[in-house]
């Protein structure tokens, strides 16, 4: 093709304005990535950053984003406040909630708290997956009367609301005996979670062969055996999402942990960290520290099991 | 050793779908039986019943004495072989290969000496450490047939194994399969819908149709003595010709097929069989290769027809055939050239014609 053929009426050479074109495309998309990757980055990043400061630093115009003098004292709090050391109106009017030596009543059930919540949230990982996937490969390879109504009915479960739950499931918990338990939450969250977990399950199970299954059991697996050493290595990817989705929707949990919990016997995260809210006095840089905290062990889980979850993992098994 | 008998067999879904109607099957050891018929005529679901992967809706299904109704498949001894060749994606091919024999808790050495064995016989044994993924489909198949073979099992299942290959691989690996029944000595149990494959590897083929088994017998008998019109259309390339007209019996030993200006005096022993037929509307069937050119036909022998469309094959040639407005296809030699619209006689075997009732497809003479 001659040059001519690609040169436009108006004088303007066509490829160049096609490499124009290209980059202006470029441009609109990348200042479109920044702009939700600041939105999406800021307030973790403002939470992270102002962990590290002074109270005064904190409520400082204009902010710091970078700390001028960082501070681990709101960590040392964190981990100093003891069940010894009573917190009364008199004791606190004697801080400073400028400096941010200033300690919010509740503040020795942080570390309990968070114990509770990594308990609780581990509780419901296992007992997902052990109720999960052999639900899962039962629904999805085993053909039974009444499969499809029970995938559908499982659906269903997660269509309704949970606040649209807390009074049934606090009347059951109440019946149980399980006020202020850890085993209120792990049940209801278990109610909350398990649907969604099969649900995840059965469409990846679904996605494996039928002739894997039965290739297995000709081989002389059982069908526990089939599951276990032939669909569990392949299922890695949705389990980590099962284990993921779980600990997390569990670590998160507020609604049903604030009506079942009462003392730091089973109080989780979540509600010990609202509670620096409702203090006499607020202290941000507390509450911040507080938070980096929270946001720790779920990005561990996360940075762990991101890694497992390849696709691929079938290739090879039946003819594409 | 393994014998395998339905009585009465049926196969029904919860969906209401009568997969398989009032099976009886005697599977001889040792012996090597296909299955043959077009998808959805039940053919897969009574492998996977032999397998133990399906259950018997009614009726009893019996190896050598003993009813495995029951029985889940991983206490039947049977291997099976998959279309889709259904490795495990995630163990090498070592492993796959080894996966039954550990399963039986088989000693290791004994699993690692039958393993390399297989590979060696089946040329595999470079790839042993490979994974399905780094496998061209034929390595695939040859890995899913080692993983059966080491087994050793009384009864050896295929469903449909060559399917996914190409021709020429196909026609190789048939060939590989036959020696593998010989070596192995075994129950082959052989599910495909490729006519060739079942002419090829079959004892005896077994025809089904909608889950009813629509003829029995050797791959002679059913290519040479079709019970039906749906079995003599199923095996033959090109498919059998029909032609429906009317029986005329002369006497005892004579009759005649006619049709328009058609006439084909048929053999003796045909006309005995027909005798108590005279006027019956039946449906001549002649195969595509049962005609001759060149040969000089007598009376009586002749088909006569305008040539429609000629199809080159290599070894020979097809001829499109217009007759009342039906299109027939035969095979004949390419001697000769044809062009369209030249008018062709070929002279029939009479000794081959295969007479059918018209109404229920049933033959009138085997």
């Amino acid at each position: 093709m001659s040059d001519k053929t690609l040169t436009q009426p108006g004088g303007i050479d066509y490829r160049r304005r096609q490499r124009l074109a290209r980059l202006a495309q470029t441009l609109v998309i990348l200042a479109g990535a920044i702009v939700l990757t600041i939105y999406v980055l800021a307030p973790v990043t403002w939470l992270v950053s102002s962990s590290f400061q002074t109270e005064a630093e904190i409520v400082s115009v204009p902010p710091h984003w970078i700390p001028d003098e960082p501070t681990l004292q709101n960590f040392e709090a964190i981990f100093s406040a003891t069940e010894e050391e009573e917190i009364t109106y008199e004791t606190r009017s004697g801080q400073d909630p400028a400096s941010g030596g200033f300690i919010p009543s509740t503040a020795k059930n942080l570390l309990p708290a968070m114990w509770n919540s990594f308990l609780v949230a581990t509780l419901v990982v296992i007992l997902n997956l052990l109720v999960g996937v052999p639900a899962a490969y039962a629904l999805a390879k085993i053909r039974f009367w009444g499969r499809d109504a029970s995938v559908y009915f499982i659906l269903i479960t997660r269509v309704i609301p949970d606040i649209a739950l807390v009074v049934p499931f606090f009347l059951v918990i109440k019946n149980l005996g399980m006020l202020d338990t850890i085993g209120s939450l792990v049940l209801t969250y278990l109610a909350v979670t398990v649907p969604f977990s099969v649900f995840i399950l059965v469409q990846y199970f679904e996605g494996l062969p039928d002739e894997l299954d039965k290739a297995a059991r000709v081989d002389g697996c059982s069908r526990f055996q089939a599951l276990v050493r032939v669909f569990l290595p392949l299922s890695l990817p949705s389990l980590v999402a099962v284990v993921l989705f779980t600990f997390l929707t569990s670590w998160n949990e507020f609604l049903l942990a604030l009506m079942f919990t009462q003392t730091e016997a089973s109080q989780t995260l979540p509600i010990v960290l609202a509670a620096f809210t409702s203090d006499f006095t607020i202290s941000f840089s507390f509450i911040n520290a507080a938070g980096v905290l929270a946001i720790v062990p779920p990005v561990i889980v996360a940075v762990i099991f991101e890694r497992y979850i390849v696709s691929g993992l079938t290739a090879g098994a039946v003819k594409g | 050793m393994a014998r395998i008998r339905f009585e009465n067999v049926e196969k029904k879904y919860a969906n209401g779908f009568h997969a398989v109607k009032d099976l009886n099957l005697d599977i001889q050891d040792k012996e090597f039986l296909v299955l043959l018929g077009p998808s959805g005529c039940g053919k897969s679901t009574t492998l996977n019943m032999i397998a133990g992967l399906e259950e018997v809706s009614d009726g009893r299904l019996m190896f050598d004495d003993m009813l495995v109704n029951y029985t889940p498949p991983h206490k039947r001894d049977v291997a099976m072989v998959f279309q889709s060749y259904a490795l495990y994606p995630h163990k090498t091919v070592y492993d796959n290969i080894a996966f039954g024999l550990q399963m039986r808790k088989a000693p290791r050495d004994e699993i690692d000496r039958r393993v390399r064995d297989a590979a060696q016989k089946l040329e595999i044994a470079h790839l042993l450490d490979r994974r399905p993924s780094q496998l061209s489909g034929g390595q695939r198949q040859r890995v899913a047939l080692g993983r059966a073979m080491v087994r050793e099992p009384s009864v050896f299942l295929m469903d449909e194994p060559l399917s996914n290959l190409d021709a020429a691989l196909r026609i190789s690996m048939r060939a590989e399969i036959k020696e593998l029944h010989q070596a192995m000595q075994t129950t082959f149990v052989y599910v495909t819908h490729d006519q060739a494959e079942a002419l090829t590897l079959a004892d005896r083929i077994v025809v089904m149709r909608d889950g009813v088994v629509q003829q029995v017998g050797s791959p002679d008998d059913i290519y040479e003595r079709p019970q039906n019109t749906f079995v003599a259309s199923f095996l033959g390339n090109p498919p059998i010709n029909y032609i429906d007209g009317t029986i005329e019996v002369t006497d005892s030993s004579t009759a005649r097929f006619v049709r328009g200006d058609l006439a084909l005096t048929l053999t003796e022993a045909t006309a005995r069989k027909l005798a108590d037929c005279n006027g019956r509307e039946v449906r001549l069937g002649i195969r595509a290769e049962d005609v001759d050119e060149t040969a000089q036909g007598g009376e009586g022998s002749v088909i006569r027809g305008k040539v429609n469309s000629v199809l080159p094959v290599g070894s020979d040639q097809f001829l499109g055939f217009d007759f009342y407005g039906e299109e027939l296809f035969f095979r004949v030699g390419k001697d000769l050239s044809h062009r369209l619209g030249d008018d062709v006689a070929l002279s029939v075997d009479l000794n081959r014609l295969h007479v059918f009732d018209k109404d229920s497809g049933k033959t009138l003479i085997w």
